[in-house]
């Protein structure tokens, strides 16, 4: 284990001798076993890359002048001569795949109609160095192995003259520059804010017996090894400066600079931010692993809701640990970025950004939301790294139920998003909302850049997916569920799982076959939609005339008709309540299209209910779930009431201003 | 009594007297918007009456439920409901004007003018109030879109500073500059109404020319006048609404209708207040004219009806 002051030193050392380093043997090379950043006394992750960068940052041009020593350990059982890098900022480009994708299909943020010099963005190598085989820039290639798009320069590769051996080690010295456009897809500057996201050329991962490392696209995220990073960063003096990992150093420079120095360990990510506003807030969560240190870094505006994010963060801290694991990082710090950024609600190790604003209701639980969704993060997509770009799921997904399964613990099931004066929404709805318009379109399995636009992409990732675990806790139950992400997560964190891991862990704990389930829920586009079609009772002796009818004295010949209108097989259960109060639950398997029960009661049908007990949410339609014979007319007078109000209202302000 | 300190009060007694404009408005109002609502009545109750779902909106205001019905085809295009609501407001806002003639005659009356009387008076006044309404449109449109391009650009420059609710005070600022400017034209154009009416005037731009002398003569005590009934109608609708969500059980439709009533009722009197308040102020300052003038002091100062041999 390295002590901190050795790595600095070690650090500085490699910096200064770079002529030196090309000379330098491979085998003298390692990765750092640090352990500062965490609380625990050995690395939690298969370390398999050092991140040494030093970079100045000029707010005035947005620009970044960085140098890059990376270390990679080959640890992937075969000699490597080719290795792909991500430049995820040259995305930013007018040609490049993801401002092509994102114009094509959607995307959170908002595009200009014409390309504008601010939305630029680029990451240029202008030097390439390997340890003992010499300067490869002029060998560097672009390459799309996603699509044909020659303009794209997300992706860069280079191919070393001497492949690196099985468990060996390369070290790449990489100086690059980068422009940061105005905010997009959660990087880039707004005003005098930054949010450094995707900065630094990173290494492709080794999955599956290849290199992953896909282009840049309009929905996708990204993937990358765990290690270590050791990352300065200077600034001018009036910036306030938080980072992921730990922060090691401030240090006020003569030329009016300050440099931070952060570390970081068992992480595959480091992100950054600098503004001159930023008001710093500090805490300590005593996490299972040891003391949590939470940094605030708020926008002056909302100096007041510090307090509602520090208690967010702490009761999903809290749940997160107790349902699936110790979070094992020393430091989390939560970014309030920049208004009317696009930087707001986003994942990165130890160093989330909320969303806010200054006028914030209580009752409205927009940043617990976003709070508590990132931090989920840390779990899905940090500890448990799957592949963002091709299983988007099993981060945004799998934490979108986490996030419901807090909130609802947190501010009640029902009132988990709004809970104003009688008005309330619930994030369970709000993710149910989400996959229902678009519940035909996509599979949740689907490379990321596949789906059919931004809408499907995150009605499948985020909602559907929420959707079906919600719907599965019905099947196999909530605590086993929770037990199966609980092992899940132990079995498979600091590793980059696939999705038949989570899916046989689930089956494993569950001890059931839930194939039915996963292939129609994950791997299909099956809809699931079962309707009442038909509820009538008729009087047994309907041939008598001019009967005098008394209630509970005549018996009713009555039939349910039950149908499947969607694709989707699911077992469901029925509530008949007859008019004399007899309850009736009923169970079908849903295989054929539809079902009839009937009865013969001296009662009449007064209400059908599919799924009463409200298990499925994935069914597209919870109107035609339920049918009432006697018509309720309130809901639809309460609305028409409403209605009635604002158009005589604004009748009113119309005349008001115009006579 | 000094005219001069009590137009709102003579204009909040003119409005008492005539209560029935008031109703009588009130409840043309409310049919036009009744009528426009019954589509979108049909549609939610196709979707809701027979779903026990539909409870999330009986015992509250369950949004998801809400969005979801929205969302459902059953529920037909959302325009489908919107269409005719506005429509019908439109229609509110011509009766309005076909109307409000009759209402000037009444308030400048000291007695109860016969239904022939408003009515002669409405139909007299048809085409002036016409020409009234698009020159109101004219220079209200203007006026307005000058002052909303102001306000844009000086919104779009605090937008630019780090501060982030500097944006939101000076749009506030530029609203309130903006209602103060829009009101001091609607004050010109209900005084201009006014004299239409009660002078029998039918060179518009005459009565418009009179009406800007009156209000460069009283700016502070018009504008005073108008923007105080406006701030006790905003106050009635914040407090109406405030009422609503606070004293009416979430599933009393009943209760949730008498009080939302109310508060339209009472915001429909408001702006009665402020063309009542105009009348006060025209048939004062008239007085005041007749008093001071030698000549027309020696003659009793018609009434109002009186005055109008023809139209009225």
């Amino acid at each position: 284990m390295s002590s901190r002051p050795t790595v600095v030193a070690c650090l500085f050392a490699s910096i200064l001798a770079l002529p030196a380093i090309a000379q330098e043997l491979p085998s003298a090379l390692s990765i750092p076993n640090t352990t500062s950043a965490i609380n625990s006394s050995t690395p939690m992750s298969q370390r398999v890359v050092h991140y040494e960068i030093e970079a100045k940052y000029d707010p005035k041009s947005h620009t970044l002048d960085a140098t890059e020593i990376l270390t990679y350990h080959n640890l992937t059982g075969q000699a490597q001569d080719t290795f792909p890098f991500h430049l995820y900022l040259n995305g930013f480009q007018p040609k490049s795949t993801w401002m092509r994708e994102s114009r094509r299909d959607g995307t959170r943020d908002s595009l200009a109609q014409t390309w504008e010099s601010k939305d630029n963005g680029a990451d240029e190598i202008r030097r390439f160095e390997v340890v003992g085989q010499g300067d490869l820039t002029a060998q560097l290639q672009f390459t799309h192995p996603d699509d044909d798009n020659r303009d794209d320069k997300s992706v860069v590769q280079v191919h070393l003259p001497k492949p690196i051996p099985p468990d060996g080690y390369v070290q790449f010295k990489i100086a690059f520059h980068d422009q940061f456009p105005e905010t997009l897809a959660r990087t880039g500057w707004k005003r005098d804010f930054l949010l450094g996201g995707q900065w630094f050329p990173k290494v492709g991962v080794w999955w599956n017996g290849a290199w992953n490392c896909h282009q840049f696209h309009g929905a996708t995220e990204f993937f990358a090894d765990f290690g270590v990073y050791d990352v300065k960063i200077t600034v001018p003096q009036n910036q306030v400066v938080g980072g992921s990992g730990i922060e090691i150093s401030n240090v006020n420079n003569q030329d009016g600079t300050r440099t931070i120095t952060f570390h970081g360990d068992d992480i595959h990510d480091f992100a950054w931010t600098a503004s001159p506003h930023y008001i710093t807030y500090a805490d300590t969560y005593q996490g299972n692993m040891g003391p949590i240190k939470l940094t605030m870094l708020m926008q002056p505006a909302h100096a007041s809701q510090e307090e509602r994010h520090v208690r967010i963060l702490k009761q999903t801290i809290d749940r997160c640990e107790r349902w699936y694991g110790p979070y094992p990082y020393k430091t989390l710090t939560l970014v309030d970025p920049e208004r009317d950024s696009a930087a707001e609600g986003m994942e990165y190790q130890t160093f989330i950004t909320g969303g806010t604003s200054w006028w914030m209701p209580e009752g409205l639980y927009l940043p617990e939301g976003v709070v508590a969704h990132e931090f989920g993060h840390q779990y899905w997509y940090g500890m448990v790294a799957t592949n963002e770009f091709e299983d988007a799921w099993m981060d945004e997904g799998i934490n979108t139920y986490t996030e419901i399964k807090v909130l609802d613990d947190v501010l009640g099931a029902s009132t988990s998003a709004l809970n104003l004066r009688g008005t309330t929404l619930s994030d369970r709805q709000l993710t149910r909302g989400e996959y229902a318009m678009v519940a035909d379109i996509d599979p949740v399995a689907r490379n990321g850049w596949q789906y059919a636009n931004d809408n499907s992409y995150v009605g499948a990732t985020y909602g559907k997916t929420g959707s079906l675990l919600l719907t599965l806790e019905g099947i196999i139950g909530e605590d086993t569920l929770q037990r199966a992400m609980h092992v899940y997560f132990m079995r498979y964190r600091f590793t980059h799982p696939t999705k038949e891991d989570f899916l046989k862990t689930i089956e494993e704990v569950s001890g059931k076959d839930l194939r039915w389930f996963f292939n129609q829920a994950i791997y299909g586009t099956e809809v699931l939609d079962y309707e009442v079609l038909k509820v009538d009772s008729s009087p047994v002796d309907w041939y008598k005339e001019n009967f005098e009818e008394k209630k509970g004295e005549r018996t009713y010949q009555s039939e349910v008709v039950i149908h499947r209108k969607g694709e989707f097989v699911m077992p469901v259960e029925i509530a008949i309540i007859f008019d004399n109060g007899d309850k009736v639950r009923e169970r079908w398997n849903g295989q054929d299209r539809w079902i009839r029960f009937t009865y013969e009661k001296k009662a009449k049908v007064a209400s059908v209910e599919i799924d009463p007990d409200h298990k499925i949410y994935l069914d597209r339609n919870n109107f035609n779930n339920s049918y009432v014979l006697e018509a309720n007319g309130k809901a639809a007078s309460k609305l028409n009431n409403y209605w009635t109000f604002l158009t005589q209202m604004f009748s009113q302000l119309l005349a008001w201003w115009m006579v | 009594m000094n005219q001069r300190q009590n137009i709102l009060s003579n204009g909040w007694a003119i409005v008492r007297r005539n209560k029935q404009y008031v109703i009588w408005f009130y409840l043309l109002n409310l049919a036009l918007a009744w009528m426009g609502a019954r589509t979108f009545r049909q549609q939610a109750g196709h979707v809701l009456d027979h779903s026990l779902y539909s409870n999330g909106l009986v015992q509250g205001f369950d949004l998801g439920v809400f969005t979801e019905m929205l969302a459902r085809p059953e529920f037909g295009p959302v325009r489908a409901t919107t269409i005719p609501a506005m429509g019908l407001a439109v229609i509110f806002m011509l009766l309005t004007m076909i109307f409000v003639p009759g209402v000037f005659l009444g308030y400048a009356s000291d007695h109860r003018i016969s239904r022939e009387e408003f009515f002669r008076s409405c139909g007299e006044n048809l085409w002036r109030f016409v020409r009234l309404m698009i020159l109101f449109g004219i220079v209200g449109g203007m006026v307005a879109g000058v002052l909303f391009g102001i306000q844009h650009v000086l919104v779009e420059a605090a937008s630019a500073s780090s501060n982030e609710t500097l944006s939101f005070y000076v749009q506030l600022a530029c609203l309130t500059v903006i209602f103060v400017i829009m009101t001091a034209i609607r004050i010109w154009f209900d005084l201009a109404e006014t004299d239409v009416v009660l002078a029998d005037q039918n060179a518009v731009r005459k009565s418009l020319g009179m009406a800007l002398r009156q209000i460069r003569q009283n700016p502070a005590r018009l504008l005073g006048a108008y923007v105080a009934v406006s701030v006790a109608g905003a106050t009635i609708l914040t407090a109406g609404i405030w009422l609503w969500y606070t004293i009416v059980p979430p599933a009393s439709v009943l209760g949730a209708f008498l009080v939302s009533q109310a508060t339209l009722f009472l915001l429909l009197a408001m702006r009665f207040w402020q063309r009542a308040t105009a009348v006060a102020f025209y048939t004062g300052s008239k007085l005041e004219q007749a008093i001071t003038i030698p000549v027309a002091a020696s003659q009793p100062f018609p009434s109002p009806s009186a005055a109008q041999p023809a139209g009225m």
